[in-house]
């Protein structure tokens, strides 16, 4: 059931595009638990029943591996888009550019950071999702077996691990591509980053559905589900090593949900 | 190129998965009103078996006049890539996709023109009234056409043979329902992509080529690109993207709701905290770089977990066979001595164990075998290795939990 509140409430909090897309873990769970207490029934009915569960599992799979592909592609296209603005940025209004000016230099550049950044968060989403989704598929597989006995789980979750969905290599790239770009282009002094360090031990108020705050909303979900459980096993995740928690925490999400 | 690894790497990921379908990991999608959907949906277990068989019979001498033009192409190909899926037909959640007649450019995206490209030169070679040609088809086959296209894009959902019967239950129908209407809207009824950079690379070269994104037509850039798999379909559909990301670029770094709320959140930031927009983007940016980090360890994490799942699996299964020759010995009841110092040698075993006795529970003594055995030849054999490697998942578990304590201490600290 915790895992259940907490996808449930990174749902919540996602981008409003993507709330359709995740597992649909609670309707899976409700499944499992029919065939478990029909369990009294003949062979027959109970392969038909595993079959079925699989086949559910299999269209959730495909809806993953459709939306992650999407999006990838899109984040290739805007990629690219980006690198060539901020090259068009410098050559026009740059200092060495055919039109120099500082300040729409400075304005354009203020933009481009902007969006690097949001761009930066959307995808580290993304690869959230991904990750989500595949705890929740382990999971449900998880009491498949315990339920009714079966040997699901293993077979099932090593195709699951071949699945687009859960190959996140290109995003993750591309993630690191912009925070090198980001270094690049927006060079920090040592010291002021140090002093930023400090400021932010402030509690501030994330308002809005935006990236930032997903981004926190997925970040302390992560460590609650990490937590240990009273299931927790061999094949379990251990609790998640966090630096700077303290300051993840300090950031109060203002829904009517809390983040217990 | 590019291509063609990224294809089969998610050809053969489709296929780990049964029957997938040439296609790989697809869900259908064209836009279409839910009510028509209920009734194709209800359709299908009738006819999901006729079409395949009647219309490759008949598809091709219908068509054999019209091949040179390219109306006939797409319905022909509609029709063959089906034989292959008609063994895997069934009704299933996902269908959503029925032809929205009214859009005629985004009709027939089905056909699997990865196994077909004889089809793709024809398109290749019509004009940009490809869409016009389109309407016509419609209009002709759209009986014949619209429960193939249904069927076809079952096909990807579909695994086990049993997968043909009904599930009775009600509760389930709902779980049915629930996902029609999610994936209707989503994924798209054409065999997927997975881009790369280095494709998209090809493609801003072939699209500068012809003149730029305006100018270029996915014909064009299609022959200009000449990668293998590749269809007019995934170049229509990036080029779309494609022009969307270049002329509206600041929506493209998100939706315009998006946009308002980042700025909105930046701007309460600003007030709160009196920190400029740069402290409040390198703050974000920390943030996301942390949960990014987090993601990376917990992924890898799980895929040595699974790693080490499947090797005890392996072994077990060694045994198990290696068990049956040993069968015509004596079924010693399982030596507790023994069993309490396997768990110690191989704590992870205990888990998959317990699975697999519960699976194999006949009540023989053939499980206290398989396991004794197990434990005997692991101290043997692999007990060195395996150990090790348990150690080592153990050592990573324990490293990243170390601190954890604490800071559940803090965390129940600040809630308050």
């Amino acid at each position: 059931m915790k895992f259940g509140k907490r996808l449930k409430q990174q749902i919540e909090e996602s981008l409003p595009a993507w709330r359709d897309k995740f597992l649909s873990y609670k309707e899976l769970k409700k499944l499992v638990r029919q065939i478990s207490s029909a369990e009294s029934c003949v062979e027959y009915g109970k392969a038909n029943a595993e079959a079925e569960f699989v086949h559910l599992l299999n269209n959730e799979i495909d809806k993953f591996n459709v939306f992650f592909m999407e999006q990838e592609e899109d984040f290739i296209i805007r990629h690219k888009e980006l690198q060539q603005r901020i090259k068009r940025v410098i050559e026009t209004w740059g200092p060495n550019g055919t039109k120099p000016s500082e300040a729409e230099y400075k304005d354009e550049m203020a933009k481009i950071r902007k969006d690097i950044v949001n761009f930066h968060g959307e995808m580290v989403l993304l690869v959230n999702y991904s990750n989500i989704n595949y705890t929740g598929l382990a999971k449900i597989l998880k009491k498949y077996d315990k339920r009714t006995g079966g040997l699901l789980r293993l077979p099932f979750i090593q195709k699951v691990l071949q699945q687009p969905f859960f190959i996140t290599d290109l995003v993750s790239k591309l993630v690191k591509e912009c925070e090198n770009i980001i270094d690049e282009v927006f060079p920090v002094e040592q010291e002021d980053e140090e002093e930023i360090v400090k400021e932010q031990r402030e509690a501030i108020t994330v308002a809005g559905k935006g990236i930032f705050r997903n981004t926190v909303a997925a970040l302390l979900s992560m460590q609650e589900i990490r937590r240990g459980s009273s299931t927790y096993g061999h094949f379990s995740l251990p609790p998640m090593d966090l630096p700077d928690s303290d300051l993840i925490h300090s950031f109060q999400l203002n829904s009517p949900i809390p983040i217990v | 190129m590019e291509a063609r690894p990224a294809l089969s790497i998610q050809r053969s990921g489709a296929s780990q998965l049964g029957s997938l379908g040439v296609s790989g990991g697809l869900s259908s999608s064209l836009s279409i009103p839910s009510t028509h959907l209920e009734g194709t949906y209800q359709k299908l277990p009738d006819i999901q078996q006729v079409p395949s068989e009647r219309e490759l019979t008949t598809r091709p001498q219908a068509h054999a006049t019209r091949v040179p033009t390219n109306n006939g192409s797409l319905a022909d190909t509609a029709s063959l890539p089906l034989s292959q899926s008609s063994s895997s037909l069934l009704p299933q959640p996902t269908i959503p996709s029925c032809c929205n007649k009214e859009n005629s450019g985004s009709w027939c995206t089905d056909p699997d023109f990865l196994d077909f490209p004889e089809w793709a030169d024809q398109l290749i070679t019509c004009d940009d009234a490809l869409t016009s040609n389109w309407n016509e088809l419609l209009v002709d086959n759209v009986t014949n056409l619209e429960p193939k296209m249904a069927c076809q894009v079952a096909k990807p959902c579909t695994t086990m043979p049993a997968q043909n019967q009904q599930l009775p239950s009600p509760s389930v129908e709902s779980l049915r329902v629930v996902n029609p209407s999610s994936s209707a809207n989503n994924a798209p009824a054409k065999p997927r992509m997975r881009w790369t950079p280095e494709l998209h690379e090809a493609f801003v070269e072939a699209v500068n080529q012809l003149g730029g994104s305006e100018r270029a037509t996915p014909k064009g850039v299609l022959k200009l690109m000449k990668v293998d798999g590749l269809t007019i379909y995934h170049v229509k559909s990036h080029l779309q993207k494609y022009r969307t990301a270049r002329y509206r670029p600041e929506s493209s770094e998100g939706s315009s709701e998006k946009k308002l709320t980042s700025m909105e959140e930046i701007s309460s930031l600003d007030l709160k905290t009196g920190m400029g927009i740069t402290e409040a983007l390198r703050l974000q940016m920390e943030v996301q770089k942390r949960l990014h980090e987090q993601l990376e360890i917990q992924r890898n994490l799980q895929l040595r977990i699974e790693e080490q799942g499947r090797y005890l699996q392996m072994m077990f299964e060694k045994q198990k066979s290696g068990l049956d020759k040993l069968k015509v010995s004596s079924s010693n009841p399982e030596n507790p001595a023994a069993t309490s110092d396997a768990t110690k040698e191989a704590p992870t075993k205990s888990e998959l164990e317990s699975s697999q006795r519960d699976h194999l529970d006949s009540g023989t003594g053939t499980v206290n075998n398989a396991k004794s055995m197990l434990e005997r030849s692991s101290r043997e054999m692999g007990g060195e290795d395996m150990a090790t490697e348990a150690g080592d998942l153990e050592k990573t578990k324990a490293r990243v939990s170390e601190t954890s304590p604490e800071q559940a201490a803090k965390r129940s600290r600040i809630k308050e």
